[in-house]
């Protein structure tokens, strides 16, 4: 049954429950990243108070308050929900390529080609990633893809390590062979037989990658390294409110919940997703 | 369910937690000075040093000044009062300063202080491998530069005719003197306590004439002054001792004070608001403005900052009581680059806030599509940050795209030293001296292009003023002529005056007779508390 399985969250109507609210959640937000602009009649960077005078608090035609520099709080949440996805999205898909890539072809050529990518894998395995992080973050010129790169580009060793072993498995079914029989081309084989046999489990890696990339992106934001300013983010908006958070808790609050939603919602969609996927291969 | 836990979150996020009051007791009250008791506060770092001639900052200036004293200091304000010295005279050419000492002064190891301790210090502070920053201000000393280079002994323009004269003979005439003598750097240090621990260690040993003496110096932990019982002035300090408890956060610092475990501390920014509008703290602020000046830099030597109308534009664009509003009210507007309280500062033709004229400057420049560029600031979230993304607001309505570039402070102390680095920069300035030299010559003189002009501005008109200046004992002309080179520096726009800081702090109820002091830390010679 699936409560054997390792990661797996139980019956499959739990998991299809969960793999639901997860994409309730993640749903609001990307419809709030696209509709922002019709949920807000505020510019989130632009200084909304007439004169500053502290945080305003909710209310005052201000969902959320406003913040340390008089800004509309809910616009910077809302808008700052695009920051979070966006970063999410391309380092996951930047993490996705590479791992896939090298996963592939570890897998499916073996030998001395497979040894030496999985040296890389141990290669970046071994590295401090948040220490690499910073440095990276600091070095490079700051723009709203620096931080997606950085992380893309240090995070594809899960994809690069599961890919392979499933592609060690598919490449000896006996649909491969046969393809190979009938004198298929390797790229042939790989694109149109592996890669798909791999999807599944890609793609329960790619939710999970992503929550995790906007984890680490608040992290580095909160750092004081993330998207340049005044582009919002919800780890910089943290960061820059802590000091207030006895005085105005909202400035903290709201990005704070929001980053909880994002990364809770993409976590019950990826662990939703195992079951559901076991269960179909089943 | 999905409704009611909506309802809370909002609630939860709505309810600030209100402030607590300040320590109880009454603020005020009549009554002479009381003597006895422990002055309690707290730093988050450790002095560098307590050695004055080799201390460059306030933590250890602040310590310093407990410990040592010089020949002459300030008041309450920016007037010279005698300290060590009881009176001095000052040659008609204004090369020979001679100072009269006061007898009855004794180092806290009860050793008589005569003029040779005098001498002893200053050519100690001198000596090349003490490596003081303070050095350079006593070159105009005679025979400072020989001593320096190793070519004599001694420094033959400081002399002691009498155990209680000493006269400095300065190379050329320096209106600056007195001032520089009020630094610690100046101070008078023991010389059996230097020569029995070794300069190094006279950081651990810190023997002087001060009101106090270093009882207890746990590194990280916590300093401990004492009362000096053999200090000059009678009666004085009042206080028994003084204790810092070392590695406590401004944030901590501020609780500690509201549980009354501090007598004195600074206010958070982020509490500072409500401080102010609670009536239970009012009498327990204290607030001055200082010799200091917020501005933003524009870089004279980069593209496209060498057009005079995009520096007067910029000048235009900024919304600087914004940023008033941003720092809570604890500072004034700055339209000039000398602080109002600077002595020989006067009204400067400055540029009001006006975007539309702002735009027509750019268009003059044949900028009127606008330009993007680069504002280097300390990355500070609390305070620099928010300035700096409002600034930035105010040039997007000009069609300038400011992008930001947070750094370290000592990263960016470093970088506005390079002509082709930094296109703009958002930093203060204090001043050293209550003297305009001390902002106009240091910042924007030509020949400082390579130490603190930062904004490689260059007018050779200014930099004859300056010079002609320099030397002038006569206030007012002296006065006159910085006024004129302030005038002009301003039309050339190298500088966006933001704003000139005050700074704030609050006191424990019991703590009486304490001040902010506009140009050095407090010093608590004075200060005493009511129970």
């Amino acid at each position: 049954m699936a409560e054997t399985t390792v990661v797996g969250l139980g019956s499959a109507a739990r998991s299809r429950r969960f793999f639901l609210v997860g994409a309730i959640m993640v749903g609001a937000l990307v419809l709030a990243a696209a509709a922002a602009p019709w949920l807000t009649p505020y510019d989130p960077d632009a200084i909304v108070v007439m004169a500053y005078r502290g945080p305003l608090g909710p209310g005052n035609g201000h969902l959320f308050g406003t913040d340390t520099v008089g800004r509309d709080v809910w616009a910077r949440v809302l808008y700052g929900a695009r920051t979070s996805l966006f970063v999410g999205t391309l380092a996951m898909a930047i993490s996705l390529v590479i791992g896939m890539a090298i996963g592939l072809a570890a897998g499916y050529f073996g030998g001395l080609v497979d040894a030496v990518l999985m040296w890389v894998v141990d290669l970046f395995l071994t590295m401090p990633s948040l220490l690499l992080l910073i440095v990276l973050a600091t070095v490079l010129p700051p723009s709203i893809f620096t931080i997606p790169l950085v992380i893309g580009l240090l995070g594809w060793t899960t994809f690069g390590r599961t890919v392979r072993g499933e592609v060690l498995t598919l490449r000896e079914r006996d649909y491969v062979q046969a393809a190979r029989a009938l004198g298929a081309t390797d790229a042939r084989i790989i694109v149109r037989h592996l890669v798909p046999g791999v999807l599944p489990g890609v793609i329960v890696l790619a939710a999970l990658g992503m929550s995790g990339a906007i984890i680490v992106d608040a992290g580095l934001s909160y750092l004081g390294l993330g998207v340049p300013l005044p582009t919002p983010s919800w780890g910089r908006m943290v960061s820059d409110a802590q000091t207030y958070v006895g005085v105005a808790p909202w400035l903290v609050v709201a990005p704070g919940v929001a980053i909880a939603l994002a990364v809770v919602g993409l976590n019950l969609i990826g662990y939703g997703l195992i079951d559901l996927l076991a269960e179909r291969r089943a | 369910m999905r409704r009611a836990s909506l309802a809370a979150l909002v609630l939860l996020t709505a309810c600030a937690v209100p402030l607590d009051p300040p320590p109880p007791g009454e603020p005020d009250g009549a009554g002479p000075p009381r003597a006895g008791g422990v002055l309690r506060g707290a730093s988050p770092e450790d002095p560098r040093t307590l050695d004055p001639a080799r201390g460059y900052d306030t933590v250890s200036w602040a310590i310093e000044q407990m410990l040592f004293n010089t020949l002459v200091d300030y008041d309450a304000g920016t007037t010279i009062v005698p300290e060590l010295a009881e009176s001095w005279t000052m040659s008609d050419d204004g090369r020979l300063v001679t100072f009269t000492l006061r007898h009855d002064v004794r180092f806290s190891t009860r050793r008589a202080f005569t003029a040779a301790d005098v001498k002893y210090s200053m050519e100690r502070l001198l000596k090349p491998s003490i490596h003081s920053q303070g050095a350079e201000f006593f070159h105009g000393i005679e025979g400072a530069e020989d001593y320096v280079a190793g070519k004599a002994t001694e420094v033959s323009g400081i002399r002691t005719p009498a155990p209680d004269r000493v006269e400095f003979r300065l190379t050329e005439v320096d209106p600056l003197f007195l001032h520089k003598l009020t630094m610690p750097f100046a101070a008078v240090v023991d010389r059996d306590t230097v020569e029995r621990v070794g300069d190094d260690d006279f950081t651990r040993y810190p023997v002087g004439t001060g009101a106090f003496v270093l009882e207890e110096w746990t590194y990280g932990q916590r300093l401990k002054l004492a009362r000096n019982p053999d200090y000059f002035r009678p009666g004085r300090p009042y206080l028994d001792g003084v204790e810092e408890t070392i590695g406590v956060s401004a944030q901590l610092a501020w609780f500690k004070y509201q549980r009354g475990e501090l007598d004195l501390a600074g206010i958070p920014p982020a509490e500072y608001e409500r401080v102010r509008a609670d009536a239970r703290y009012q009498p327990l602020l204290l607030s001055r403005t200082t010799l200091r000046t917020q501005y933003l830099g524009l870089n004279c030597a980069l593209w496209p900052f060498d057009h005079v109308a995009v520096r007067q534009a910029m000048n235009l664009a900024i919304d600087k009581q914004r940023l008033i509003d941003l720092i809570d009210g604890q500072g004034v507007i700055a339209n000039t680059i000398l602080p109002p309280d600077m002595p020989g500062a006067e009204p400067v033709p400055g540029y009001a806030h006006d975007p539309a004229a702002a735009r027509r400057k750019l268009e003059e420049a044949g900028l009127a599509g606008g330009f993007e560029t680069t504002l280097w600031t300390y990355r500070d979230p609390e305070v620099s940050l928010r300035l700096a993304q409002s600034i930035q607001r105010d040039l997007q309505a000009i069609g300038v795209a400011l992008d930001l570039k947070p750094v370290d402070f000592p990263a960016l102390i470093e970088a506005v030293r390079h002509e082709g680095t930094v296109p703009v920069f958002l930093l203060g300035w204090e001043a050293d001296f209550p003297d305009p030299s001390n902002f106009l010559t240091v910042l924007l003189h030509s020949r400082s292009r390579d130490t603190n002009n930062n904004t490689f501005y260059a007018n050779p008109v200014v930099d004859r003023l300056l010079d002609e200046g320099a030397p002038l004992l006569d206030l007012d002309r002296r006065f006159r002529l910085f006024h004129e080179a302030e005038v002009l520096i301003m039309q050339d726009a190298p500088w966006v005056p933001l704003f000139h800081p005050a700074g704030s702090a609050v006191r424990h109820p019991r703590v009486r007779d304490y001040e902010l002091h506009p140009l050095r830390p407090s010093r608590l010679e004075n200060t005493w508390l009511a129970w």
